[in-house]
């Protein structure tokens, strides 16, 4: 019988690797890597949030920019109720000037726009790569519990 | 909520002013801190601070040297295209 749920081992990966997506570094933190996970937390929502001041929430665009809102959204599912705020709010301001062209309130264009979107986007794929390095050493840590 | 929380959470509404100049460039060297922050706490068994800085350090250091070489290559590359081939050839390279 299971004496603790890190014995059952795919869902203790499941549990690490969605604690890692819901807050960077939050899935080091569920495996005891507490300094990591600190590192890894702040440095990826320090660069999440400078992109972000950059460019504007604007730069989150699930229309118009989807392969980078595919790399945002690796930070956190509230990218995704960012992304989902910004489109209400501007689809809303085209409906009340009934044009597509409408200049919207969180348009972005230019230098501010590519930086912000580097930044959130790298900041996601960072976080890919420890949601990947979390569950990998939590692998490691059943492991070496089973073996030992 | 203060005047200085509600200015600072309106700063996430409105792009910052940007030029399209040299400078801007400037803006890829907090990225590649970030980069090789999060790569090295990914990679050593044990972070330990004097040891993770002079790592990570010397990381950042490795991507800017690379940086450097890659932009001096290609503008080599670019100018050998657009000022020496036209003259070699007899005409404009476009």
């Amino acid at each position: 019988m299971a004496s603790s749920w890190k014995d059952n081992h795919a869902l203790f990966l499941v549990v690490v690797g969605t604690l890692a997506w819901l807050v960077p570094g939050a899935g080091h933190f569920a495996i005891d890597e507490r300094r990591r996970a600190y590192v890894i937390g702040v440095t990826i929502l320090l660069t999440f949030l400078v992109g972000l001041y950059v460019g504007s929430i604007g730069v989150i665009d699930p229309v118009g920019a989807k392969p980078w809102y595919a790399a945002q959204m690796m930070n956190s599912p509230a990218v995704f109720l960012l992304g989902r705020h910004v489109t209400a709010v501007n689809r809303q301001a085209q409906a009340e000037t009934r044009q597509e062209s409408a200049v919207v309130p969180y348009a972005v264009y230019g230098r501010p726009n590519e930086i912000g979107q580097i930044y959130t986007s790298i900041a996601g794929l960072l976080n890919l790569l420890c949601i990947v390095n979390a569950i990998y050493m939590a692998h490691l840590q059943s492991i070496g519990e089973t073996d030992g | 909520m203060t005047p200085a929380l509600t200015s600072i959470l309106a700063g996430f509404t409105v792009p910052m002013r940007i030029d399209t100049d040299p400078a801007s460039m400037l803006w890829l060297l907090p990225l590649v801190v970030a980069i090789a922050v999060v790569y090295k706490a990914t990679k050593v068994d044990k972070i330990k601070a004097s040891a993770f800085v002079r790592e990570t350090a010397v990381l950042i250091g490795s991507i800017l040297v690379f940086i450097v070489v890659a932009a001096i290559i290609l503008h080599g590359v670019a100018w050998f295209v657009t000022e020496q081939l036209p003259g070699l050839r007899g005409g404009s390279s476009f």
